[in-house]
């Protein structure tokens, strides 16, 4: 009996297109894996020393002493306090730079591009490069911190919002353009009505990266739980460190589930 | 509302009105409840961090005055700076693929529809929550100490979070699966994996491809600022060239960063356009 | 009877270089129901928006009761705009908002400053909404979101917030398209009915034959950027209905055929 042809199970052009993309997958594996010497293996083989980091140096958590506890938690408050008032203000001038920042809406449609091309530079460098750009020239500080928070929010949320206005508002805003009605009008009575459910959906996205991005931004300097944590794992109180996380994890959890509900509350 | 309208023709007759209302009966009240909240809480939070706006406003020129230095690239570290962008962008390649596979997995386990076994479902999702919870940098700090400088911390740091996400996303978009489409193939006696493998993955590949797209632009990101709390990659360049005022080279190194990410982004706008 | 509006030689070029109007003349009377007709892609949509200069037209001039509406800008625009009701085939409302919000919206062309950002109406205009909703069956519904409406409820709404702008001349944009047949004859004889107890002038660009045939007191037939019929609707005859679709009455599917074709 002759060999029988293999039947195939998906049309061939959809098959080209799956092993041209593994393909692409394997390459790009191979050639990362070459040039970083990473395999998937070097965590079991240094198993042991990772238990031993584990078991001796991380585990249990202990509590920092007593009498640094309040400044702890005070971190704790600073960080959320710098989420909160940067992602605020950064989606006030978010909605206002918007306004300019669509073809279609805005008063100069020639402007546009130019608004959107501005938020895609700032977007696109990470918030902790601006916050070095930034320490740079300013200084270390909580301050400083708050507005390398505020541009990569204010630059993520501009995005979000024209997008959000493009996709929900141009038939009505057509109908108020129809009627007459001024540009301050249009953005009061069609634009802010259809987009507020869109608009708050992105900015408590905004808030739950916020709240990580803001105890990245203080390990470098800017302040608040992050600073504390690095400074103990800078000292080697790896227990101290892992119960410090664990705070910051639940600060984190609490924050999403909040955000949660939200969500649910506000967008039905 | 025939109520109202009757209140409103009663209150004609005495040509004396009270306002009309014009505004939806069953509006959510919350919503404005919701915004002035924010707006306070973002007053007193300001006021709590209490920042020294003369001090920062007094050296808002020196910004420029950066911004004019790391105008000036200085190209003589060109090599240095682009082995640590390919160590970047593997980096960032390497553990999305290593967390594609482990997503994959866990995923699995995390659906509730698949093995049908709620406490595994539970259990999977609450300790990766845990694990999304702590943000990259951590991760990748706590590896550096159990596996020495170099690029392994990284890729390990940076899996941890991103195997964290595309088990929950996964599971989400596995859950989403219509319950029939799994009944369809129970009934024929098909095992769970094979289910899972044939039917469910399948269906949700396109999600979990826009998944993966929007976690390496996030990746990137995140790889290129690691080194800036001391791993490898881009961003100890940019960290270390930035303390020694060496802004010619961060210069090059950031915009480096930037037309990369613009890349990402924009091809993957570029695709989403052309499957839509 | 007075000339509301005078096209004069009106082209328009898309940036893409598509001829959508190619040297367009016409004048419509005050009072007077003139439907457009033609086939998809000949121009409707774009002869209807460059009245109000939703579209601004490359070359040529629209005339609005004796002011040229082409040439105007800004504040002045927006005065002959409110002049001008308009209707579109999605409705157009803001689903957010309530009935009596977007029926309202009509006034705002009339209102400055800060009320109506902030949408404070005034007590007449409100009244006069409320009488108009009633007049048009919605009267229970003025406090309903506009999003949990119907497809023919929301075009009333929308002849609603048009008649509320006092206007002088009324365009609909395909007002029945998306709608059902039932609904689609409550909203042509409603708008029929609305504008001949004002003395609206009213455009409407049609893509049922029978409808236009059956309400307006004139046709203009649009083929390819050119009119190629302008009369009343007891002229179309068989071969100008072929000129206009390009192809001949058998090929077209019309609802209810009446012999006002031969």
């Amino acid at each position: 009996m002759k060999q029988a042809v293999k039947i195939p199970l998906i049309a061939p052009d959809l098959k080209r297109v799956y092993t041209i993309f593994l393909l692409v997958v394997m390459v790009v594996f191979i050639l990362s894996t070459a040039v970083t010497h990473f395999n998937g293996l070097t965590l079991f083989i240094h198993a042991d020393s990772i238990w031993q980091f584990v078991s001796q140096d991380f585990l249990p958590p202990r509590l920092p002493k007593l009498s640094r506890l309040p400044g702890v938690l005070e971190s704790v408050v600073v960080t959320l306090a710098l989420a909160m008032s940067s992602t605020t203000i950064a989606a006030i001038l978010a909605f206002l730079t918007a306004l300019f920042g669509s073809e279609k809406i805005s008063p100069f449609p020639r402007a546009a591009k130019f608004v959107r091309g501005f938020a895609t530079f700032l977007r696109n460098i990470p918030t902790l490069v601006w916050a070095f750009i930034l320490f740079s020239s300013l200084g270390i500080g909580t301050g400083v911190g708050f507005i390398a928070l505020c541009i990569t929010s204010f630059a993520f949320m501009v995005r979000a919002f024209v997008e959000t206005m493009e996709d929900v508002s141009n038939d009505c805003v057509e109908s108020l353009t129809a009627v007459g009605a001024s540009f301050p009008q249009r953005v009061s009575q069609a634009i802010v009505p259809a987009c507020l459910n869109g608009f708050i959906a992105w900015f408590l996205y905004c808030i739950e990266v916020n709240i990580r991005a803001s105890t990245i931004v203080g390990m470098v300097g800017g302040g608040g739980v992050g600073m504390v944590l690095f400074s103990y794992i800078k000292t080697f109180r790896y227990d101290i460190a892992c119960s410090i996380i664990l705070l910051i994890a639940l600060m984190v959890i609490l924050v999403d589930r909040l955000t949660a509900i939200l969500r649910r509350e506000l967008l039905k | 509302m025939s109520e109202s309208l009757a209140n409103i023709t009663f209150c004609q007759e005495r040509q004396r009105t009270p306002k009309i209302p014009v505004k939806c009966k069953n509006r959510n009240k919350a919503v404005p409840i919701f915004l002035i909240n924010c707006l306070i809480l973002c007053v007193l939070s300001l006021l709590f961090l209490d920042i020294d706006w003369g001090k920062i406003g007094a050296r808002i020129p020196d910004i420029g005055r950066v911004f004019w230095q790391l105008g000036h690239f200085n190209f003589e570290y060109m090599s240095v700076v682009l082995s640590a962008l390919t160590d970047t962008i593997c980096i960032a390649a390497l553990s999305l693929l290593y967390s594609l596979v482990l997503g994959i997995f866990f995923g699995m386990c995390a659906a509730r529809n698949v093995f049908k076994l709620p406490w595994l479902a539970a259990f999977t999702q609450a300790f990766f929550s845990f694990l999304r919870a702590v943000p990259t940098p951590i991760w990748v700090l706590l590896m550096l100490v159990c596996l020495g400088m170099g690029p392994e911390a990284g890729v390990a740091g940076l899996c941890v979070h991103t195997t964290a996400f595309f088990t929950k996303s996964f599971a989400q978009s596995f859950e989403s699966i219509p319950n029939e489409t799994i009944e369809a193939l129970e009934t024929t006696g098909t095992s769970r994996v094979n289910i899972f493998f044939n039917a469910v993955l399948p269906a949700a590949l396109s999600q979990i491809m826009a998944w993966c797209g929007m976690r390496l632009e996030i990746n990137f990101s995140e790889c290129a600022i690691l080194g800036m709390v001391g791993a490898g990659g881009v961003g100890y360049v940019i960290a270390t060239s930035l303390q020694g005022y060496d802004f010619g080279t961060a210069g090059v190194a950031i915009t480096l960063v930037f037309l990369i990410a613009f890349g990402i982004e924009r091809a993957f706008v570029a695709i989403k356009r052309r499957l839509s | 009877m007075s000339v509301i509006l005078k096209f004069d030689d009106v082209s328009k070029q898309y940036a893409k270089g598509r001829l959508a109007l190619k040297a367009v003349s016409f004048e419509i009377n005050a009072g007077e129901f003139v439907s457009i007709i033609g086939p998809s892609g000949s121009g409707k949509t774009t002869l209807l928006r460059a009245v109000n200069q939703l579209i601004p037209i490359t070359s040529g001039s629209v005339w609005l009761d004796g002011e040229e509406i082409s040439r105007q800008k800004g504040a002045a625009l927006r005065k002959q705009r409110r002049k001008i009701g308009m209707i579109f085939q999605n409705y157009n409302l803001v689903a957010q908002l309530s009935v009596m919000q977007n029926v309202l919206h009509g006034r705002l062309g009339y209102m400055s400053g800060i009320n109506g950002v902030l949408g404070r109406y005034r007590e007449e205009d409100k009244r006069e909404a409320l009488t108009l909703l009633e007049e048009l069956g919605l009267k229970d519904f003025a406090y309903h979101r506009a999003s949990d409406l119907s497809g023919g409820q929301k075009q009333r709404v929308g002849i609603a917030r048009a008649i509320m702008q006092h206007p002088k001349l009324l365009l609909c944009d395909e007002p029945i398209a998306s709608l059902d047949p039932s609904s689609a004859k409550v909203i042509m004889d409603l708008l029929k009915e609305m504008t001949a107890k004002r003395g609206i002038a009213c455009m409407v660009n049609l893509h049922q034959l029978d409808a236009a045939i059956n309400y307006s007191d004139r046709i203009i037939g649009l083929c390819q950027g050119s009119i190629v019929y302008n009369g009343s609707p007891k002229d179309l005859t068989e071969n100008l209905i072929e000129r206009i679709y390009g192809t001949s009455r058998e090929n077209l599917m019309l609802g209810n055929k009446n012999e006002a074709g031969s």
